[in-house]
């Protein structure tokens, strides 16, 4: 059986694991949160903490899925504000959990919409025993424009918030971002001066998942009407994966707490490798439940072991160096398509998809019903690789455009 | 026909395929699957794994539970066990556990994986009568547990009736050998081609701390009135020659099959495989009420076995046999050039001095104890697994371990 060592440390503080629930139902309250260390998570962000005067008034229902053919929740959409329970029973659940999990990591996610609000829940949780604060700027369902995700999108705002907490307490401290926005830098950076000591991304992406065609609504419907709210789940892991690259490009070095459509020990590597040190998540948890934790640290730790490595830490950020702004990609060679028709199965779907969708470089063998490529006309796209339903179609040969130099041999395809 | 024989007929899963199947699972809250596998595993558990694409854990799961895990993927009557309350029967039909667990194992040799480790030294030593399924599961336990362990078999090769009784096609001599291998690479060390009698049984008593008898239900039976006709044998007697013999035998231009158990859809369908025109299986027992799996009804159906159910022998004449019904009024008469017989098999057991009938107990007597086929309970692979678990148990218990 694997034995790794899974633990990190991120802004001083030592994680058993780097799983973590993120900010949101799924660590709600003590009895959720119990279950879920005692499941083997390393560490939880409690459901956003909002000041005592702040009323939170939910819609029933708040949920809606993406689905694609049989695939449910390929993307999910929610419409909840931040918790539901009082401060008082809020903060007596911190220290509840602090006292009884010790070893476990409890973040405490807080907003407010002044700073005399954010200043003083920062020290209310850091009382309560918190190892942590993550400061959310940016929940995009908040009915109050100061706070919420419009806030996460003002640097002058969100730094002077960061510098509230700061005030108010001196638990090492990330700040919440959201993707509603074209570049995460500036509010990063702003963040950071403000005395944030790392990043989270992401929050929830504005959306519209489905219209009820008949009733002519958005879902979910609450009495005939609909509202634009926050999308999570596999489907946004491209777009999050995205904003942390870019952040470890704007501001080498910076400690990241990846979120955002992790369900598997892949996704979850795929996050460190791209320069997260925790790994915070929801919508999986909401679907499966706490128990997909055992995979994604048995899942993890066949990763290490079949890579070398013995700390986590030494997978943080390796594929940084391998993103490169897309005009200093290597554009002087073609990879061809290998079509093996022993796989083959004769579906023809590459056909339909080069044809429609790319070069009309694939010949159909009507009698064999084959597929073969025509060098001529073939630019190597690939897409005939992804549509291809067993796998039939890889990289073959690579040749060097004309009057370009190097050799064919020396390419990473 | 003998290429077909050695072939699995069951097609396996490819990492495409298996996520789709994997994918109609409904990981259900406290799953009726893991409920009801007779070895204990945890097929929501490694289910689950394989949907979030944890193969090494899920085959993690399979091995730390049943060191024939490859083997059960292959030949669990599943429909009985983990299968039966599958959740996703409420939809369409449950989910195809063994086939998931066969592409694990499959991927846990392809890869290499180690799972199973030998457990610090205790200094004492069991040997193992019987290199069978609970035989080798005991070995592999023991061994997990520090215990020396020799494996005594009669035959040139361990495995049982998982070389000698199930054919080919359902499973492979490969897979058999990688399992075998595995427990090998443990420690065990077997001594293969010696028959232990009563006396050898009392020279391991004093050799060996604990002994244990696994020696299975291997002895054949025939029908008195099969008694001296040169055209019956017994079902494993001709299941074993087939396998000796890679599929390679004199065929009978037909055959008749005596029997509703699966040894008796083993041979009919081992028959039509090989290439024989016409296979009829005479059971005295009504379709209804049936002994053999569905599974191993099917394939001998889909290989088209003819399956004449409610008859019974009352008449042999040379290559003649005479049936009745049992309760209608009906007659059946076949000539046939080969009669198998799979009416039942008797215990080895005798033959080491020990009660013949089933032990009713794992602790036999003194230091020896039993397990497998001759001990109550189900006789299917996962129950000697069990039984097998069972034993080095009790024998770990009796040597003073935690
Ligand atoms: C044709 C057939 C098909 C079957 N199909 C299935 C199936 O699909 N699924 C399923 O779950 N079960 C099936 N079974 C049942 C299953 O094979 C048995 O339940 C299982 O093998 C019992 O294991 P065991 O270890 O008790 O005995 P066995 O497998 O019988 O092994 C006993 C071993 O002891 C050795 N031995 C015997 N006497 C001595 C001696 N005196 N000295 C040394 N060694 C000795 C034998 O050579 C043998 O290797 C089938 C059985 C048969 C016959
Ligand atoms: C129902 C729901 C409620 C959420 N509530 C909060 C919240 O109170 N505070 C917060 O910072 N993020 C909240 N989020 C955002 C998540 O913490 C997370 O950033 C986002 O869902 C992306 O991760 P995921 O794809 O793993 O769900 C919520 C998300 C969901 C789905
Ligand atoms: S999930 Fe639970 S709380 Fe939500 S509607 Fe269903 S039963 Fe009610
Ligand atoms: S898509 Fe794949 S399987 Fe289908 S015709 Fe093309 S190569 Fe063959
Ligand atoms: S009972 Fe069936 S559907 Fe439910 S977890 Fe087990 S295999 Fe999956």
């Amino acid at each position: 059986m694997v034995k790794k060592d899974l633990s990190v440390e991120f802004l001083g503080v030592h994680f058993e694991n780097p799983f973590c629930l993120s900010s949101s139902p799924v660590g709600n309250c003590y009895e959720m949160c119990a279950k879920c260390y005692d499941a083997g998570w390393g560490g939880i962000v409690f459901k956003t903490i909002g000041p005592a005067d702040f009323l939170i008034d939910e819609v029933s229902p708040r949920f809606d899925a993406l689905t694609k053919e049989g695939t449910p929740f390929v993307g999910f959409k929610n419409m909840e504000q931040i918790a539901e329970h009082s401060l008082e029973e809020n903060l007596a659940d911190l220290r509840k959990l602090k006292e009884n999990y010790p070893d476990k990591v409890l973040i405490a996610s807080i907003m407010g919409p002044t700073e005399k609000d954010w200043e003083e829940l920062a020290r209310l949780v850091t009382e309560a025993g918190a190892d942590m604060i993550e400061m959310n700027l940016s929940c995009p369902q908040m009915t109050s424009h100061a706070m919420g995700s419009d806030v996460g999108t003002n640097p002058e705002l969100c730094k002077k918030f960061c510098q509230a907490v700061k005030r108010g307490s001196s638990l090492p401290m990330m700040a919440k971002m959201t993707p509603n926005i074209t570049d995460m830098v500036p509010v990063a950076q702003a963040c950071l001066e403000g005395g944030a000591d790392g990043i989270a991304a992401i929050n929830t992406i504005k959306s519209i998942c489905n219209v009820d065609l008949n009733r002519k609504i958005g879902l979910p419907i609450i009495n005939g009407k609909s509202s634009v709210s926050g999308y999570s789940g596999k489907a946004v892991k491209p777009v999050a994966l995205r904003f942390v690259q870019q952040l470890r490009d704007g501001i080498p070095g910076v400690p990241i707490s990846g979120i955002g459509g992790i369900e598997t020990w892949e996704d979850a590597a795929e996050f460190l490798l791209l320069g997260a040190t925790t790994l915070q998540i929801t919508t999986a948890v909401m679907q499966y439940g706490y128990r997909i934790v055992e995979d994604l640290k048995n899942g993890l730790e066949h990763y290490m072991e079949e890579q070398g490595v013995d700390s986590l830490m030494d997978l943080v950020g390796a594929a940084n160096g391998n993103m490169i702004p897309a005009e200093n990609l290597d554009r002087d060679y073609v990879v061809y398509p290998e079509f093996d028709n022993d796989k083959c199965i004769g579906c023809g779907r590459c056909y339909i998809s080069c044809f429609d969708g790319a070069h009309q470089a694939i010949t159909w063998d009507d009698e064999k019903r084959r597929p073969s490529c025509d060098h001529d006309k073939c630019v190597g796209c690939h897409l005939c690789v992804l549509v291809c339903p067993v796998r039939a179609i890889g990289k073959g040969e690579i040749v060097m455009k004309p009057g370009r130099k190097g050799s064919p041999e020396e390419k990473a395809v | 026909m003998t290429q077909d024989y050695k072939k699995e007929l069951k097609p396996a899963y490819t990492m495409l395929t298996i996520m789709e199947e994997a994918g109609r699972c409904l990981l259900c809250y406290d799953a009726p699957c893991s409920k009801s596998c007779p070895a204990g595993t945890d097929p929501a558990r490694f289910i689950r794994s394989v949907r979030f694409r944890n193969f090494k854990g899920a085959a993690e799961t399979i091995r730390g539970n049943n060191a024939l895990g490859a083997v059960c993927a292959r030949v669990c009557p599943t429909e009985n066990y983990c299968q039966l309350g599958c959740s996703r029967s409420g939809i369409d039909k449950p989910i195809d556990i063994g086939g998931i667990q066969r592409f694990v194992t499959d991927f846990e040799e392809k890869t290499g994986m180690k799972i199973l480790e030998k457990g610090p030294a205790t200094g004492k030593k069991v040997a193992i009568v019987g290199g069978g399924p609970a035989g080798l599961q005991a070995a592999a336990s023991l061994l997990q547990k520090g215990y020396e362990v020799d494996i005594y078999e009669k035959n040139e090769k361990p495995g049982g009736f998982l070389r000698n009784g199930i054919p080919e096609y359902r499973l492979p001599n490969h897979i058999v050998d990688v399992e075998v291998e595995r427990i090998a690479g443990l420690g065990a060390k077997f001594c293969c081609g010696t028959e232990v009698d009563g006396a050898k049984l009392e020279e391991l008593k004093k050799d060996y701390d604990a002994v244990l008898v696994a020696v299975g239900i291997g002895e054949a039976q025939i029908l008195d009135m099969f008694k001296d006709n040169p055209y019956a044998c017994p079902g494993i007697t001709f299941l074993a020659e087939v396998a000796k013999k890679g599929g390679e035998i004199d065929l009978p231009d037909n055959a008749v099959v005596i029997g509703g158990g699966d040894t008796a859809m083993d041979a009919a369908t081992t028959l039509k495989i090989l290439g024989v025109q016409n296979v009829t299986c005479v059971t005295r027992k009504e379709l209804a009420d049936f002994r053999a799996s569905r599974e191993e009804l099917e394939t001998a159906r889909a290989n088209n076995v003819t399956i004449i159910d409610g008859y019974a022998p009352v008449e042999v004449d040379g290559k003649e046999v005479k049936f009745k019904h049992r309760r209608l009024k009906s007659e059946l008469e076949i000539e046939a050039d080969l009669f198998v017989l799979a009416v039942g098999q008797k215990s080895s057991a005798g033959k080491l001095g020990l009660d013949t009938a089933s032990f009713e107990d794992i602790h036999a007597d003194g230091n020896v104890f039993v397990a497998g086929d001759i001990v109550q309970g189900d006789k299917t692979v996962v129950a000697a697994v069990q039984k097998g678990k069972d034993a080095a148990e009790a024998i770990d218990k009796f040597l003073g371990g935690k």
